[in-house]
């Protein structure tokens, strides 16, 4: 039973992290009904940015507080992020408003290469790390309760609180905030919302700005697990599962859909894995995600599609 | 009707030229629309009715022209700006935003009116509380007077067609616009949804004064309730006047039964 409690756990925090990235998905498909494929190159970028940023802060401008060096970093990677998003929006967007899906796909999937190319020019292309001080000790938890208790990572406790409170922010901004409901507007019907004088360009750059941040956050707790290398890039296509199960337009649904996956994965891993020789957390969630896809394809939370013939 | 003042010129079109192409949608329009009117675009269909519409509204930008709202004269407005002038609009088919109910939709419409910052709305605290209240009653308002109360939580997905259309009017209403267009406000209706929105139409006008630009195909309904019509046919003005000069009008007669030979 502690085994598969810790397997349980395990999985549910790894699963809060994909559901970090599944939120970047959603919220820039919410609010422009755009896929944006270039949402892992913004991980990337952010997490290059923020770590490489932690690294100059000492040599460069002689602060040694690790906390205050990161935290310096953190804001000013937030601020590049920021300028990455006003660009896109400018260079870009700007020019594809009321243009087909495929388009705009196209569009983030240009914009997911630029990011990748410019971002080693700019950062370099090493393995970099970032370290936030996260605890790497595990704790023990429940050992009244069963025999040798269970053991927590503490370093994915804390990332699974941090993912939970930025889900908690931005859920009060979506539905409580008059700019959330303008960015639901938009996500609807872009001519209605510029009929009404939404501005559709400041909007978008208010949610590439918030899909930033949320790269950010989810860059620098990824990088700092994993350290921030290319491969962190591959990390947004481990969320696609999870977009497709929670569906495309849901903030809880990117929530649910991770939480599904990561415990799914874990478990699958272990108690299926011997059976067939392991390697099934690889391909667990695409074969989840094909099956929803057959006979729920609008996710979990999504919106169903009823057009009028 | 008799207590209502028409006033000045508040937007004035001139002269205006669009194509798309080698297809020229309208050639030369000119016309007027004063204070307080109900002004009506008919013709025929491809008569560029909608074309002229959008024109004024910033969706499309004409060759050649120009318009004058209130004073201020543009060749080219994006719809944003549009919107923060006072000219609100619905659409011919509809553009809701389907997701949302029916009071978040006309909510929507007073964006432009809200001055609260973003932080002081999530907490919901001072100012932003008492603001958003302001305006839920002004929208509240809005629902009453399209009389539907019954439906403000509803998804405007799920509402039939002839409510979403007044969903659409509400939403622009929200705006508290001084000229309304409206793009074919009755179409697919039957002959009550018809009368209703006849009868919001002409209330909206008289009770806030507010400036109507109307595009129909109902000859019977724009007859009704105009005070001035304008009629195109192939981009071309074929008659401008009232409704009883336009009805007797031998080239608006002949575009819409046909030529006598």
């Amino acid at each position: 039973m502690g085994f598969f409690l810790e397997t349980l756990f395990g999985g549910l925090m790894a699963g809060m992290l994909y559901s970090l990235v599944a939120l970047g998905f959603v919220l820039i498909y919410k609010a422009s009904g755009v896929f944006n494929f270039a949402q892992g190159a913004m991980v990337l970028f952010a997490a290059l940015a923020m770590a490489r940023f932690s690294e100059w802060l000492p040599v460069y401008a002689g602060i040694d507080n690790a906390i205050v060096a990161n935290l310096i970093a953190f804001v000013a990677a937030g601020v590049v992020m920021f300028v990455v998003a006003w660009l896109i929006e400018r260079l870009a967007l700007r020019y594809l408003v009321n243009q087909e899906g495929t388009t705009l796909l196209m569009a983030t999937l240009g914009i997911s290469y630029f990011l990748d190319g410019i971002g080693q020019t700019i950062f370099g292309s090493d393995i970099y790390k970032i370290d936030v001080g996260m605890p790497k000790d595990p704790i023990m938890a429940f050992e009244s309760v069963f025999e040798g208790g269970v053991m927590l990572n503490k370093e994915d406790l804390y990332a699974a609180v941090i993912a939970a409170l930025l889900v908690g922010l931005l859920m009060l901004f979506f539905q409580k905030t008059v700019t959330g409901r303008a960015l639901r507007a938009v996500a609807d019907d872009h001519q209605a919302a510029q009929s009404i004088g939404i501005p559709l360009n400041r909007i978008w750059f208010i949610v590439w700005c918030v899909a930033g941040v949320v790269a950010l956050v989810a860059g620098m707790i990824w990088g700092s697990k994993l350290g921030v290398q290319f491969s962190l890039t591959t990390v947004a296509m481990r969320a696609l599962p999870v977009v497709i199960l929670g569906g495309l337009t849901s903030v809880p649904g990117a929530i649910v859909g991770g939480l599904i996956i990561g415990v799914g994965e874990k478990l699958s891993e272990v108690y299926l894995g011997p059976y067939v020789g392991g390697g099934i957390e690889i391909w667990f969630a695409y074969v989840l995600a094909l099956v929803f896809l057959l006979f729920r394809p609008q996710g979990l939370f999504g919106e169903k599609i009823i057009d009028r013939v | 009707m008799a207590t209502k003042q028409i006033g000045d010129v508040i937007l004035d079109v001139q002269n205006i030229s669009l194509s798309f192409g080698g297809v020229k949608a309208l050639t030369d329009i000119s016309f007027d629309v004063r204070e307080h009117e109900v002004r009506s675009i008919i013709g025929p269909n491809g008569a560029g009715k909608s074309s002229m519409l959008n024109c004024i509204n910033g969706v499309y930008s004409p060759q050649q022209g120009a318009i004058t709202f209130r004073g201020k004269k543009f060749s080219h407005m994006d719809s944003h700006q549009v919107a923060t002038m006072g000219i609100g609009r619905t659409f011919q088919s509809l553009a809701l935003f389907k997701g949302m109910s029916v009071i978040d939709n006309i909510m929507t419409g007073r964006n432009l009116r809200i001055k609260s910052n973003l932080f002081l709305q999530a907490l919901r605290i001072g100012a932003a509380q008492r603001e958003e209240e302001q305006h839920r009653e002004f929208v509240e308002h809005i629902i009453d007077f399209l009389e539907i109360q019954a439906h403000r939580k509803t998804p405007v997905g799920q509402l039939p067609y002839g409510l979403q259309k007044r969903v659409d009017l509400g939403r622009a209403l929200a705006m508290e616009p001084q000229l309304l267009l409206l793009d074919e406000p009755m179409a697919g209706m039957n002959v009550e949804e018809k009368q209703d929105m006849c009868r919001f139409v002409l209330d909206v006008n008289e009770e806030f004064g507010t400036t109507i630009v109307l595009i129909e195909h109902d000859m019977g309904v724009v007859m009704d309730i105009s005070d001035r019509v304008v009629v195109l046919d192939y981009g071309k003005k074929i008659g401008d006047g009232s409704p009883e000069e336009v009805r007797t009008n031998p080239d608006v007669i002949s575009a819409y039964l046909g030529t006598e030979h």
